[in-house]
């Protein structure tokens, strides 16, 4: 069950992703939705402050717990004029909680041996970071992924890149052309695990100033959204958060590039679940499970 | 009543800003006509993100520093043509209500008591927030001010903001808090929820809420409304919605309509991709409405290093206050 906790203040209570259930990694289920959070930064970034990310992508994420809270009604989505149908949600979303402070090995071969077991389960990951080498290290333990990458920097041509179109007015872009959804569709290989790299950089700078690698020209969060919808259609191993830097040089306080990157992963994880949408594969993992 | 209310005592000196440095007066000198501020800095209603109690004091200088960055004396504002006037006689500045940390009946009291004198000599109170519960109690003050001055007279009410601030409670917070505001004024004598109007309001909504407002007749445009209608059409619209029946509009202006991405410095952020340009296109929209008082919430400086959301928010108040603050230019 939920921790039903929702209606106490945000700063108040046991923190978990959306204030779901706790469980130890050992009893996810075909199906779930494992967070796990990995507060670890190297010295890649040019920053320091992104091992703040974890916990400030739950802090937010609270803000959206509804379904634990007993004192609302039912969620709408105002601009669609929808109820949010979040049914079964507590019984499949759980928080594992952060990989252990360590050694820099320890801590990349406790991610590698945490992704092998999630994915082993039959459950997605929702890997909160932590500075973007992680995912090198996830990338590893997933043998024979393919990797969805929306933003950050593209290092294999073989990875479906996310790349900012124009969208007429030269500032944002937009998701739109059918061109890019068949891409995709081409591009996608059921037969192999996938990995999508969600990096707070997709999006335009102008509307987040908490990320590391500036984006001029980026993504709007609609067409952020309307990416991670058609993402978790698909059976995706693990999605991993980040470029989030909650410490950037004087924003400690601005909360924008964490609600941002919260509200799009809400999108990929009520596709995944299914809500919504018709997707009779939504509630089965096997394209998931590692051999 | 009225006469009791003295929260500035003027010293030989005045420190520290007035908006639109204007003249510091107490309530009782206020008269008809006149913008009245009353500033609410209390945020111990709010539920998360602190710091709107620095709302007024960031607005005053805003405000102040705009003003003094315009051409003074005969100057031209150029979206309307129109001469710019200083704020010497068409707006007092009346001080803060005495807010008293964690007591709500007592602040809801002490910031009501401001803007019913204010409305009761025929003055429009405008208050400065604070967190958005604070604007129940500017507007309890004055629907009380508008009963005693037009006994049969009804009020129409339009929110500008990002969410709908309708629970009936809020968690830990009860019955009086930044997410029921609405709800409360909703229950005032001379306004009837077919006479609200939502603008601006965007993500989830508790639908128990949505679903309550629009049975009784209430109207909600959210941020996509804007997006795709326009926002002069959405105000529009909502005027005349508002106004049905009605003889004065309150006004409350919640600045977290705006995209955060524009204006990061508020309590509750979200992320309706409301442009500046477009907040203003809905204020410039009640140039001639016939406001009977108003208020502006959420500003929270400590939130914002950057100090735009201040002065975007200050933007806002010479948007609105347009017809105020300017003349035609034969007009002596």
């Amino acid at each position: 069950m939920p921790l039903r906790s929702a209606p106490l203040p945000r700063m108040a209570g046991h923190l978990s992703f959306m204030r779901a259930q706790t469980k130890t990694i050992s009893d996810v289920r075909p199906g779930d939705l494992a967070v796990l959070g990995v507060p670890f930064e190297d010295t890649s970034a040019p920053f320091a402050g992104q091992s703040l990310a974890p916990r400030a992508l739950r802090e937010t994420s609270v803000y959206f717990g509804w379904h634990a809270n007993p004192q609302f009604s039912h969620p709408v989505d105002i601009d669609a004029r929808q109820d949010i149908s979040t049914d079964g949600l507590h019984e499949r979303l759980c928080d594992l909680g952060d990989v252990s402070p360590g050694s820099e090995d320890e801590i990349h071969a406790a991610l590698r041996a945490a992704t092998r077991q999630i994915s082993r389960n039959g459950a997605c990951a929702v890997i909160l970071g932590g500075s973007d080498r992680l995912s090198e290290t996830v990338q590893s333990a997933l043998l024979n992924c393919q990797t969805a990458q929306l933003g950050g920097t593209p290092h294999d041509a073989r990875d479906f890149h996310v790349a900012p179109l124009p969208n007429g007015k030269g500032t944002t872009c937009s998701l739109g052309t059918t061109a890019q959804l068949a891409a995709f569709s081409r591009w996608r290989d059921v037969s192999k695990p996938l990995f999508v790299r969600f990096d707070l950089s997709v999006f335009e700078t102008s509307l987040s100033a908490l990320c590391d690698q500036p984006r001029l020209g980026g993504c709007d969060l609609d067409t952020v959204v309307q990416w991670l919808e058609l993402l978790g259609q698909h059976e995706v191993s693990v999605i991993m958060l980040t470029g989030l830097n909650p410490n950037r040089p004087g924003m400690g306080v601005v909360k924008v590039g964490q609600r941002l990157m919260v509200t799009a992963l809400l999108a990929f994880i009520y596709a995944r679940l299914g809500f919504g949408i018709d997707h009779p594969s939504s509630q089965t993992s096997e394209e998931n499970v590692l051999t | 009543m009225t006469a009791a209310i003295t929260t500035f005592h003027p010293p030989l000196a005045q420190p520290g800003y007035r908006l639109f440095d204007g003249p510091l007066r107490d309530v009782a000198d206020a008269h008809a006509d006149q913008i009245g501020v009353v500033g609410m800095p209390s945020d111990w209603t709010h539920s998360s993100r602190l710091g709107t109690r620095f709302g007024p004091e960031a607005l005053r200088r805003a405000t102040t520093l705009l003003q003094s960055i315009r051409p003074q004396g005969p100057s031209i504002d150029p979206d309307t043509s129109r001469r710019t006037v200083p704020a010497t006689d068409w707006l007092v500045d009346c001080g803060d209500a005495e807010i008293t940390a964690q007591d709500v009946d007592a602040t809801t009291e002490a910031i009501a008591a401001m803007t019913e004198g204010l409305t009761v000599a025929g003055a429009i109170p405008l208050a400065l927030g604070g967190d958005h519960y604070n604007s129940y109690p500017a507007c309890l003050g004055y629907s009380r001010g508008l009963a005693k001055r037009a006994p049969d007279a009804r009020f129409g009410y339009i929110q500008i903001d990002g969410h709908l601030d309708f629970s009936d409670r809020l968690g830990a917070w009860g019955s009086h808090n930044h997410a029921t505001n609405a709800r409360r004024i909703s229950e005032l004598p001379n306004v009837d929820v077919s006479n609200m109007v939502w603008i601006g309001i965007a993500g989830w909504v508790d639908g128990g809420d949505l679903d309550l407002i629009e049975k009784q007749g209430g109207r909600v445009f959210s941020s996509s409304d804007v997006h795709e209608m326009g926002a002069a059409e959405v105000m529009h619209q909502a005027l005349a919605h508002a106004m049905q029946g009605c003889d004065e509009l309150y006004l409350t202006i919640d600045i977290d309509a705006m995209d955060a991405g524009y204006l990061p410095g508020t309590g509750s952020i979200v992320h309706s991709g409301v442009t500046p340009r477009q907040y203003y296109d809905l204020l410039d929209g009640l140039a001639e409405a016939p406001l009977g008082g108003l208020d502006i919430v959420e500003v929270s400086p400590p939130l914002d290093p950057s100090e735009r959301t201040e002065f975007l928010a200050a933007e806002m108040l010479f948007r609105i206050l347009r017809r105020f603050r300017t003349r035609s230019v034969t007009e002596q």
